[in-house]
């Protein structure tokens, strides 16, 4: 791979948890290149270090070891609100418990999102696609999961940010919500927005082109689907 | 969306506690402004009783014994001007009403059916207007010349109608007509009769003199006496002071007692509230910590978080402060009526602490809230975030 057009490069992360005088490896030397319209599924057992990846990508914990450039420049070797800026310019969050404030409507709980007006004008494009429409005054505590979920998708990508991190995002929804759900996320990746989703999903290979397998911290395999470049 | 929208949307999303963290700046705002209401009502209250009293302090010549005002002709004098010296004297505001007198027994008064009686005479001055100091309403005896007010023992003594005759020392016999004829229960005054104070120095023949100056005592942090006393002999050294109210005393005792509870109740009120909106704010931080750990994945700074706390703080402090305002100025009316009979009208809101309420309920709150808003920009996002 050419390492210039390299969006994301992760290179030698670790990352360990202590607690007392008990250590907890969560990532061991990790390395692996993303492009720009990558579609990257991580998946592993419980307690491989697939979180603590999405984290360490999203700037919320830094690494012990290891650097992780974006665009070139790594994220963690500047200060505390360059990382709030790439954060907020930069990443867009999806959670397995969707995390919407439960105070704000659905409109509200999206512009919380937007960082322009043109992204608010866009809501209602998303609104629709996301097939929310007349529900945009509901509270979160009126909707059902698959709602939730599709309007915590919408508030993650209405800034058009450059990479969608999603831990689990389809682990509390059914059948049917999943592929609603991963559907609407490779909409995303082919408007050539870049996906690093956590999944147990075997439905979520269908849409990946990257497949990271992680065990106790450890990169063990690593997929390329070549039909995707 | 604007943070303000946000602080508010979440306060009314959880109104209980915001209504709890409300009440508390109202218990602390209320308390404070009804127990400094009723405070400054008892200081009011102090000074009206002992207006209502008389005048409380006595200034006179250097070793006279206070005994013979009432029992002799001949204490010591001093000039009236005195009283005008003290009233020019800018330093001079320990004490207000002055007013000069000349108090002497006359042992051989007769009445209109000829008996002899033993009385006192007293010759006012008109009550001096202190220069340097807020002018006040009058106090004391408002005799006009050659007129008398007669006490009620004397004034059995004289018919209706009829003027009050006494032979000066020259020998003549003056009279004057009775303005008054005053109520009984006034002390020597019942067997006494006030002049205007030249009148009295013409039949006495002690022109320009006078034996005392009875005047207010100030309510003063140092004491009234003590302050008094230092003051006039400043200015005269052959005079000197004394107090003559035990009542206001009791009632100052009173006053200062208020204000130590006042300045111990306020602080323990006010302590325990912040301590008790502490931790509901721990507690709210606790709830919200998903949120926080969402607002900083989003990418917002630790100061838009500590804004979300404090300002939150700020909104039910500024609103406690201002209704607390209020109900203390209620409370304050209600018993005040109970308890202080003099100035129970005259308590009404004191609006140069709905100052102070306005700003500082606001930021002991902001204050009080300060630890668990820190606490918040510290939430580990990534943890939260992850949590099933």
């Amino acid at each position: 791979m050419n390492k210039s057009i390299m969006m994301l490069e992760i290179n030698n992360i670790s990352k360990t948890y202590r607690k007392g005088s008990e250590e907890f490896i969560a990532l061991s030397n990790v390395s692996f290149q993303i492009k720009k319209g990558d579609f990257v599924l991580v998946n592993g057992p419980s307690g491989a270090g697939k979180s603590t990846l999405l984290n360490l990508i999203g700037g919320l914990i830094h690494p012990d070891s290891g650097e992780i450039l974006f665009n070139g420049k790594n994220i963690y070797n500047q200060k505390s609100s360059l990382i709030n800026e790439y954060r907020k310019k930069h990443i867009g969050f999806m959670f397995q418990q969707f995390h919407l404030m439960p105070y704000l409507t659905v409109l509200e709980n999206i512009r919380f999102g937007c960082y322009s007006k043109k992204q608010i004008d866009n809501i209602g494009l998303y609104i629709g696609k996301c097939s929310l429409t007349g529900l945009e005054n509901k509270y979160p505590s009126d909707l059902s999961v698959g709602e939730k979920q599709r309007t915590a998708f919408i508030r993650a990508i209405i800034s058009n940010p450059d990479l969608l991190l999603a831990d689990e995002p389809t682990g509390n929804l059914d059948p049917v919500n999943s592929i609603v759900l991963m559907s609407l996320i490779e909409a995303y990746n082919s408007t050539g927005g870049t996906v690093v989703i956590v999944s147990h999903n075997p439905e979520a290979t269908r849409y990946s082109n990257l497949n990271l397998s992680l065990e106790r911290g450890r990169l063990i395999d690593l997929q390329i689907e070549q039909s995707k470049f | 969306m604007n943070p303000l929208k946000l602080v508010f949307k979440e306060m009314w999303y959880r109104r209980l506690t915001s209504a709890v963290i409300l009440l508390t700046v109202i218990v602390a705002s209320s308390v404070s402004v009804a127990i400094y209401s009723l405070s400054k009502a008892s200081e009011d209250e102090t000074r009206k009783i002992m207006r209502e009293q008389g005048l409380n302090l006595y200034i006179f010549p250097k070793g006279t014994n206070l005994i013979d005002f009432y029992s002799v002709n001949n204490t010591g004098t001093f000039p009236d001007n005195y009283v005008d010296v003290l009233a020019e004297s800018e330093t001079f505001d320990a004490v207000r009403h002055l007013t000069g007198i000349l108090q002497i027994k006359y042992p051989d008064w007769k009445d209109s059916n000829g008996s002899t009686h033993q009385i006192v005479l007293f010759g006012y001055k008109d009550e001096a207007q202190q220069k340097y100091l807020p002018a006040q309403e009058l106090m004391g005896f408002d005799v006009k010349k050659g007129t008398v007010h007669v006490g009620a023992l004397v004034a059995r003594n004289i018919k209706p109608e009829e003027q009050f005759i006494i032979k000066g020392v020259d020998g003549k016999q003056y009279s004057f007509k009775i303005d008054k004829r005053l109520e009984e229960g006034r002390g020597m005054m019942d067997q006494g009769v006030a002049f205007y104070l030249a009148d009295l120095q013409q039949v006495l023949g002690m022109e320009g003199k006078i034996n005392k100056i009875e005047a207010l005592g100030c309510v003063c942090k140092d004491g009234r006496i003590k302050n008094a006393r230092k003051q006039v002999q400043s200015i005269f050294a052959d005079l000197e002071v004394t107090e003559m109210s035990s009542i206001a005393d009791a009632r100052e005792n009173q006053r200062v007692m208020m204000n130590k509870y006042g300045a111990f109740i306020i602080p323990f009120v006010i302590l325990s509230c912040l301590l008790i909106t502490s931790l509901l704010f721990y507690q709210n931080v606790n709830i919200r910590s998903r949120e926080i750990g969402l607002l900083k994945a989003m990418g917002h700074s630790s100061y838009t978080i500590l804004f979300l706390i404090l300002f939150k703080a700020f909104i039910l402090g500024l609103a406690g402060g201002i209704l607390g305002f209020f109900i203390g100025n209620w409370i304050a009316q209600y018993f005040g009526k109970e308890i202080f009979s003099f100035t129970a009208m005259n308590i009404k809101p004191i609006w140069a602490i709905f100052t102070y309420t306005i700003v500082l309920f606001p930021v002991l709150w902001m204050t009080s809230s300060w630890v668990p808003a820190l606490i918040a920009t510290k939430i580990d996002a990534a943890k939260t975030l992850s949590k099933e």
